[in-house]
């Protein structure tokens, strides 16, 4: 098979193969005392055009799948294609039309200049030379970085880079763009210029594909199309964010904010009628670590009361209460028995 | 902000694999390697270096030579010891120009997995990144060739020099240096981040074992045997006869396992180019097997795009 020759259009989407066709994949990693499983037969169908999530703790093996995907690493067992093309044997198209940009990197070539490690890019994805330039500056623009585009590589700050790194990824035009935590490490609107160009990049052009990764559960619920939860090398649900918050099983769920929780959740998670009670991941209240929140699931508004007395009995003392609708987060402890706040911090 | 609207980047996507496609990869990785590179082209740093060091290291060996002879050492001892020395800094310089690429950008600069994921191959790239480092050390071992040659008074006469032959033995020597830099950089793509000594620690055990500085007569049998079979000893030596018609031979000499298979004292030009054609036709063949499977393994378990820490 040739590299597809003309960019997608609409008429073409149809026709394409899928973006992203995985079948069994495992991968072990050859480790010091034990071999690591990082993907335990993994089955994954992505439509060109989409914008698909990967969501899961440290250690969940997203990372590893995307490097299969990106021809860095080869699978244990098991086949991927991206856009039809074999990640073990056809390279070589695979790469003209992917590429990759992960988060929270020091990469860079220190004595260059922010255009001049750009341009080089360009040459190596046969750019031609005036046009090279004119690529090289529309990508500047784009990512925000005017002001740094004669600064050197060394000097640049992590969020900098990383929208260096994005206008790299976007050299070629790719058809499809793995993001790996591309956020990572940025400030609330250094993400917020990341998540719109990535978004405004993909809707320009019909067929552009995106696979993403992040921790930031809100992040995805955002703007990905569909999902998949992961947990050790394993997809546990997959689905659009609608669907998957619609799983999580009826009943009451509430946000409570305290100043203390010396006893931790489990007494309260004992409690009869509490389904779930965990500590929250994403803890946007409590940035200075004075206060505790937890997310609870009960089978009923009433049950509350007792949550409140055993909270009292405890000392804590509730800041905020707030009962809402299910998140992400919920439909992860539901499926992987945890929170995020309290997943074990994985070797990466 | 700029839409990003598709199309403007994607002549070039179709193209094969083609040879005008790899050259504009190469040019693109000469750049990049000058450009990473440009303190060497400090004029201090270069001097330091490209020069000093190779000339000192060339007149440390002149003062041996001169102290263990009593100082009864003929300018063509010199001469034999100074050719080959100058030379080494240029294998020095091919090896670890090579071989360091793939560190520089795997453990220092963070960007070997961008460059892998390129369609253009990534032996091309790591090629023309050396490029760089091939060609200072070219330049260092020129100057100090005639350098050290004014210093100590040895004689090369311009009107004598055999110019075919040391065109041809340079093409011949830089395929040498390039193969062994790729088998080098092969190496280094499996190890860890502290061999960035290993590509100098090979190129100084070679640089025993080739004649550069003292005919491998001197070696035991085994040894020359493997000197024998170096790209870099057939190289030399005919650079040698190029340069110093007068200058003993490095290879062969009674009782030398050359003399003992041949029958002759010493190998004639042609026997020279014909063998050094054939070791470093052999030693391309290894390195891109090796680097091949080199890469392969590097995918197999992901070593393209891990640090070792730093
Ligand atoms: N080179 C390696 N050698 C050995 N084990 C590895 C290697 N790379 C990853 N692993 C292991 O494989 C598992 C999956 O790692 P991976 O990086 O894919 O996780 P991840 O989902 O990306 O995690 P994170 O959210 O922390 O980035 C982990 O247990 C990790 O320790
Ligand atoms: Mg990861």
């Amino acid at each position: 098979m040739s590299a597809p020759a003309a960019p997608a259009t609409p008429s073409s989407i149809d026709d394409l193969p899928p973006a992203i066709e995985v079948r069994g994949v495992r991968r072990v990693y050859k480790a010091k005392p034990n071999p690591v499983t990082a993907l335990d037969g993994v089955d994954l169908d992505v439509a060109p055009g989409e914008l698909f999530g990967l969501l899961g703790p440290n250690g969940a093996g997203k990372t590893t799948l995307i490097k299969i995907l990106t021809t860095l690493l080869l699978p244990t067992d098991g086949t991927a294609r991206v856009f039809g093309f074999d990640v073990a044997r056809q390279t070589t198209e695979i790469r003209r039309i992917m590429n990759i940009v992960s988060g929270g990197e020091q990469s860079g070539y220190g004595l260059l200049q922010v255009r001049e490690q750009l341009w080089m890019f360009s040459q190596f994805y046969g750019i031609p030379v005036r046009e090279g330039w004119r690529r090289v500056d529309e990508l500047i623009d784009a990512v925000g970085l005017q002001e740094q585009r004669h600064q050197k590589i060394s000097s640049l700050s992590t969020g900098q880079r990383q929208k260096l790194n994005l206008a790299r990824g976007l050299m070629n035009d790719p058809w499809i763009l793995f993001l790996d935590e591309p956020t990572l490490g940025l400030d609330v609107s250094a993400a917020r210029v990341v998540r719109d160009l990535v978004r405004g990049w993909q809707a320009a052009v019909p067929g552009r594909t995106i696979l993403l990764t992040s921790h930031y559960m809100a992040e995805v619920d955002e703007l990905c199309d569909r999902l998949a939860i992961v947990d050790h090398g394993r997809i546990l649900a997959l689905g659009t964010p609608t669907e998957l918050k619609q799983r999580v099983s009826a009943g009451s769920i509430f946000r409570l904010v305290l100043d203390a929780l010396e006893g931790g959740v489990e007494p309260i998670a004992a409690l009869p009628g509490v389904e779930r009670a965990v500590l929250a991941a994403d803890d946007a209240t409590a940035p200075d670590g004075q206060t505790v929140a937890v997310n609870l699931q009960l089978t009923d508004d009433a049950v509350l009361g007792s949550v409140i007395t055993a909270l009292a009995a405890q000392d804590a003392h509730i800041v905020a209460l707030q009962k809402s609708e299910p998140t992400l987060e919920d439909v992860f402890v539901e499926l992987v028995g945890r929170g995020f706040g309290d997943a074990p911090e994985g070797d990466r | 902000m700029t839409q990003l609207a598709g199309s403007q980047a994607r002549p070039q996507r179709d193209a094969r694999g083609t040879w005008q496609e790899r050259l504009l990869t190469w040019r693109t990785a000469v750049r990049l390697g000058w450009a990473v590179e440009s303190n060497w082209a400090d004029p201090v740093l270069f001097l330091i270096y490209s020069i000093a060091k190779p000339i000192a290291s060339v007149l440390m060996l002149v003062v041996m030579l001169q102290v263990i002879s009593n100082g009864a050492a003929s300018t063509a001892d010199l001469g034999f010891v100074i050719v080959g020395s100058a030379l080494w800094a240029f294998v020095m310089g091919g090896i670890a120009g090579l071989a360091w690429s793939i560190l520089d950008d795997r453990e220092r600069y963070r960007m070997l997995r961008y460059l892998a994921i390129l369609p253009g191959s990534l032996s091309v790239i790591l090629l023309g990144r050396g490029t760089a480092r091939l060609l200072i050390a070219g330049m260092g071992s020129v100057i100090t060739l005639v350098v050290a040659c004014l210093i100590t008074g040895v004689p090369i006469d311009i009107g004598r020099i055999d110019w075919i032959m040391l065109l041809v033995c340079m093409a011949i020597g830089l395929v040498a240096v390039i193969a062994l830099g790729t088998l080098m950089a092969a190496v280094c793509m499996q190890t860890r981040q502290d061999s960035w000594s290993y590509p100098e620690a090979v190129a100084g055990a070679l640089f025993l074992l080739v004649g550069a500085v003292f005919p491998i007569v001197v070696l035991p049998q085994v040894v020359q045997w493997v000197g024998l079979l170096m790209p870099l000893t057939w190289w030399i030596e005919g650079i040698r006869r190029a340069v110093l018609p007068d200058a003993a031979s490095g290879i062969g000499g009674v009782g030398s396992v050359w003399t003992d298979v041949t029958g002759t004292l010493a190998p004639d030009q042609g026997v020279i180019l014909v063998v050094s054609m054939a070791t470093t036709a052999m030693a391309t063949l290894v390195a891109f097997g090796g680097y091949r499977w080199s890469e392969r393994r590097a995918r197999e378990r992901g070593l393209l795009d891990r640090t070792t820490g730093s």
